[in-house]
This record gives structure tokens, sequence and C-alpha cells, in this order.
């Protein structure tokens, strides 16, 4: 089972709900099934409820963060030392801001079994005229793609620390394209470069569906 | 004018080359333009201070080779 959540109420929260999708059509594409907690459904009571009712092995949570929590819609949903324990022998993939630091590392001393994230701020380029359809975006897609790649590659039954690998190589290709092709969004390099060195995979790495 | 204002500079100058048509995200901070991210730098701010972090985490990885075919290239 995949549950993931994707609060939608500006325009980062907005890319990440779409870019989500493809996660989405390929965790149904291998018949994994998925709880999506989406907009307003992505709230504390309604997440710790089914967290403390069902027990999903893979979690995506998509969303703002901090180094001591993630946020749903507008809320905060998971916060270090108040209740981290739910994401117990999970493998949680989060992608926010800064929240594989301490919300991560506590999430592992509570039982989980691999969390990956970000140790600092995701950042991405947008077109903002493309805000309509993300999914149309060729100034998001090089970020947003190798993000992608982590959990498509961990519904693929690949370990935690495979799928890091392909996340990582997947970014290369991107820095790669921009660097030595015709494009004009060279600027982006300097921000691919830090997502890449933000990522991060803590835990077991060899933690598979 | 001292070494942070001197990286302030360097760091605007280098951003006035973002096309004019793009936004940032980054994350709870926000979503910037070009030209809001260079009244950022200028203010010094906690969000100005995050995008010239970034950029000299960029040119210290040029420095390091992070462009050279072997360093980019697919394993």
């Amino acid at each position: 089972m995949l549950f993931i959540t994707r609060p939608n109420y500006d325009d980062t929260t907005n890319y990440l709900y779409y870019w989500s999708e493809e996660i989405i059509k390929e965790a149904e594409k291998r018949n994994i099934k998925v709880i999506d907690f989406k907009g307003k459904k992505a709230n504390r009571v309604d997440i710790e409820k089914f967290l403390k009712k069902q027990n999903p092995k893979f979690i995506i949570f998509n969303g703002h963060g901090s180094a001591e929590s993630i946020y749903g819609q507008k809320e905060i949903i998971i916060k270090s030392g108040e209740n981290e324990k739910l994401l117990k022998s999970k493998i949680i993939y989060a992608i926010s801001c800064n929240s594989a630091s301490k919300l991560g590392e506590d999430s592992i001393k509570a039982g989980a079994e691999s969390y990956m994230g970000y140790g600092d701020a995701f950042i991405f380029l947008y077109d903002p005229n493309k805000c309509s359809n993300p999914l149309s975006d060729d100034l998001a897609k090089p970020f947003l793609k190798p993000s992608n790649e982590l959990a498509i590659s961990i519904l693929k039954k690949n370990t935690t620390e495979e799928a890091y690998i392909k996340s990582q190589n997947s970014f290369k290709k991107e820095i790669r394209n921009l660097a030595l092709g015709e494009s004009t969004n060279k600027e982006a390099i300097r921000w691919l470069i830090w997502d890449m060195h933000c990522q991060k995979l803590l835990g077991n790495p060899k933690a598979q569906l | 004018m001292n070494d942070k204002e001197e990286i302030r500079e360097l760091v605007i100058e280098r951003l006035k080359y973002l096309p004019d048509n793009i936004k940032v995200s980054i994350g709870n901070m926000g979503s910037f333009d070009k030209e809001e991210l260079i009244e950022h730098i200028k203010k010094d701010d906690t969000i100005g201070k995050k995008i010239v972090e970034v950029e000299l985490h960029f040119l210290m990885a040029l420095k390091e080779g992070i462009l050279s075919e072997q360093r980019i290239s697919s394993d």
C-alpha cells in the first residue's frame, strides 16, 4: 500500500500535487493500492487516524517542511517529538524542505525503516504562466522528474539505496543535459546541484517494498 | 565594501542573467521572481542569505569540477 499526501494551496504545493500523479499512476499500474489524501484531506487529524488504523509500507509526503516538521494543507501533520512514532516500520519519502534532518533522524530513532527527503530547502524553477498545467512546464521538469524517479524506483521494488542512486543519477542527467545541450535554461544548474546534494537517505539502505 | 557585501553584489550580478519570466520556489519561504530575489539579497534577510548560500555552494561545486564530463555522467 502507498499512502500519499498532496496538499494544494500555493504554487509550490500545486506543482507537487500534479507531478505526483506520475507516481500514483505507476503504483496503480503495479496493482499497489494507493491511499491519496489530497487537498483538505491532508490534515493532521485524518492522517493520524489513518496511520493508527492502517499500516502502509510506503508513505510519500508532499508539501512544505522544516527541520522538525512536515506540512499538509496549511498545517503541520508530522512533527518531531509529537507523532513521528506513526512512521514506525515505514519507508518514507518527504518531498519537502529540510525534513530529512531532525525529523528524519528522529523518525529513524522511533523505528521508521528508511527516511528519504531533503536536508535543506528543496528548490525548483517554474514558469508562472504554466501554473494551470504544471506537467507541461519544462522549467520545473528537470527538478521534479529526478524526485519522482526515487518514488517510482521504490514502487519497482528496488531498495532505498538503489532508488536514491537512481534519483541522484537522474539529477546528474538533467544537469548534463542543461550544461552540454543548447538549453537557454542553464541558470537552473545551480539549483539542481543544490537539490541533488540536499537529497538524503537515512535509515536502512536495503529497505524495499 | 566588506567581503559579505562584495559576495552579495556578485550574486546579484549573476542573478541578473535569469530570464524575467521565471519564478523560483524556495519551499516554505515562498516563490520569487528575479527582482524579488535581488531585493531579498539587498535586504540581507533569511531569503537573501539562502540565495547567497546556494550560489556559493554552486561556485564551490564548480571549483571541485562538478560539471566535468566524468562527474556528471550517469553511472
